[in-house]
């Protein structure tokens, strides 16, 4: 069995917004309205000599217990085998209860007007249909073999994707040693999205 | 990972609380008025209200929602009751098909007294539809099986008051929707808003003398469940004081602000109750402070449900 994961380094991510650019172009995201399907928050921490910056990126976490997938009435968010959740844009209705769910913001929408403006802007738009949107895992690449676009474009290798069910694999290898955490469990999403914390170096 | 993020949402505002409110009023109006006409005595006039009120503000609530929806033809998938087979962790799902149901079992309920009423039969369309041979037929079955119709409306009812309690729940971020005393406090409050509502038709448009044993019961059930609300009220106050930034945030912006403060808790709540509790020991020489209460009780509901969607904190670690 497969059960993909992502580990994101936050002591090599340099905020450069890569990861961003890559996803919107592959996935054809809402840019002109600030909408992405993963996002770099940039933190200044700290006063005076001792402030820092602290880049987090944020995705959907591909939660082993989606709150959004138990709240979706149509059936629109499902799961795959391999963990990754998905939403079938056709049968969303775009009641935004995934996006209260979330407590990792993951969700956001894509209206009527975005299929227009993505038309223009994009070109070839893949979408039809207004619905709920969020990351998939880059799935579709996934399935080629290929990692997410994200993890494929990140210049310091902080964003990697891998195979928990896999113990040779350095994601599963990181997870299983307690280095990579995931975001606020106790929230009882078992989130698939780890986490090694800055060392709150100055720069 | 050692910072956070607090933060209301602007995804689900006034239009909501509007969802709830008329979902609350409209499904409790129709079942206690049902409830009324089985248990204490026909009353084909508040059965008409009640049907006619329950069905208009579904059909208003649903309205508003489905004018929000990103993508409308949709919503056919969760208007198939099969959604319960595949989706039955949804309480949107649900609470589709309880509204749904609501108005189907709640018209048939009140068509009988339709077809007896003659400002329905002289209606363009719908007095041809009342007096149809269908219709005839349908009124017939009603008749025989007049409470088995009359709970399935009933219980189709009281499942969309909860309903509006359990969706906001369902929603783990937030400490002030994630506990079980949601629920608890929106059927209180849907149930609340219906009676004072009712009596509201029952001091002007409902105006029969032989009422007054209705006045006072509906009078009494409202003053127990506002000061149910009350102590419901007091327990979040308390649950949130501690326990999580997320709830004492919450807290902060509702206990500090002054439209839940005196509009809600006092206007909505404190200030009725006190008139009702004086109506039902007393009584009153006028309607009047009790068509007050009931104004501002029906205020506080729509309050409740707006603050408690706008005061939802959450915790983010970025």
């Amino acid at each position: 069995m497969t059960r993909y994961a992502m580990v994101i380094d936050l002591n090599t991510c340099v905020g450069c917004n890569a990861c961003m650019a890559a996803c919107a172009m592959e996935n054809q995201t809402p840019v002109w309205k600030n909408k992405w399907r993963t996002y770099v928050h940039e933190k200044e921490i700290g006063t005076a000599e001792e402030v820092r910056r602290r880049f987090l990126p944020r995705l959907c976490n591909h939660c082993d217990n989606p709150p959004c997938l138990t709240v979706c009435p149509t059936g629109a968010t499902y799961q795959r085998d391999d963990g990754i959740v998905l939403v079938d844009p056709e049968r969303c209705m775009g009641c935004r209860a995934c996006a209260m769910a979330c407590p990792y913001d993951a969700r956001y929408e894509v209206t009527y007007g975005d299929i227009k403006t993505g038309r223009e802007f994009y070109g070839d738009l893949k979408r039809e249909s207004p619905s709920m949107d969020k990351c998939s895992f880059c799935a579709h690449r996934v399935d080629k073999g290929q990692k997410p676009a994200c993890v494929e474009t990140c210049v310091g290798s902080a964003r990697m994707f891998g195979d928990l069910d896999n113990p040779a694999d350095p994601v599963a290898r990181l997870v299983a040693s307690g280095v990579a955490q995931p975001l606020m469990p106790y929230l009882g999403t078992r989130p698939n999205v780890y986490y090694i914390d800055d060392m709150k170096r100055k720069g | 990972m050692d910072t956070m993020t607090y933060t209301t949402q602007n995804i689900w505002t006034w239009w909501i609380a509007v969802y709830l409110f008329f979902g609350g009023l409209g499904a409790a109006t129709l079942t206690i008025t049902f409830l009324t006409d089985m248990y204490c005595r026909p009353h084909r006039k508040l059965v008409l209200w009640g049907a006619i009120s329950g069905v208009v503000l579904l059909a208003a609530s649903s309205a508003v929602l489905f004018g929000h929806l990103l993508h409308h033809t949709a919503v056919i998938y969760v208007l198939n009751p099969l959604v319960l087979f595949y989706k039955p962790d949804a309480w949107i799902a649900w609470g589709t098909q309880f509204i749904l149901w609501m108005m189907v079992w709640g018209t048939l309920y009140a068509l009988p007294y339709m077809r007896e009423t003659p400002a329905f039969l002289r209606l363009p369309l719908v007095g041809k539809l009342i007096g149809s041979r269908l219709a005839g037929w349908l009124v017939g079955c009603c008749m025989k099986h007049r409470r088995v119709v009359g709970w399935l409306a009933a219980v189709n009812g009281i499942g969309t008051a909860v309903y509006t309690g359990l969706l906001i729940q369902s929603f783990p971020a937030v400490a002030l929707w994630h506990n079980p005393g949601v629920p608890l406090l929106f059927t209180v409050s849907a149930f609340s808003t219906a009676f004072a509502y009712l009596l509201l038709l029952l001091h002007t448009f409902i105006t029969d003398e032989n009422d007054q044993d209705l006045r006072h019961r509906y009078e009494r059930f409202d003053l127990v469940l506002i000061a149910t609300e009350l102590v419901i009220l007091f327990s979040f106050f308390s649950y949130t004081l501690s326990g999580s930034e997320s709830g004492y945030r919450s807290a902060q912006l509702l206990w500090g602000d002054l439209g839940w403060l005196v509009g809600f808790i006092g206007f909505g709540l404190l200030v009725p109750f006190l008139l009702e509790l004086k109506g039902a020991i007393r009584g009153w020489s006028s309607r009047l402070p009790t068509v007050a209460a009931a104004l501002l009780v029906l205020m506080g509901g729509y309050l409740l449900r707006h603050y408690f969607m706008y005061a939802g904190v959450y915790a983010y670690p970025w």
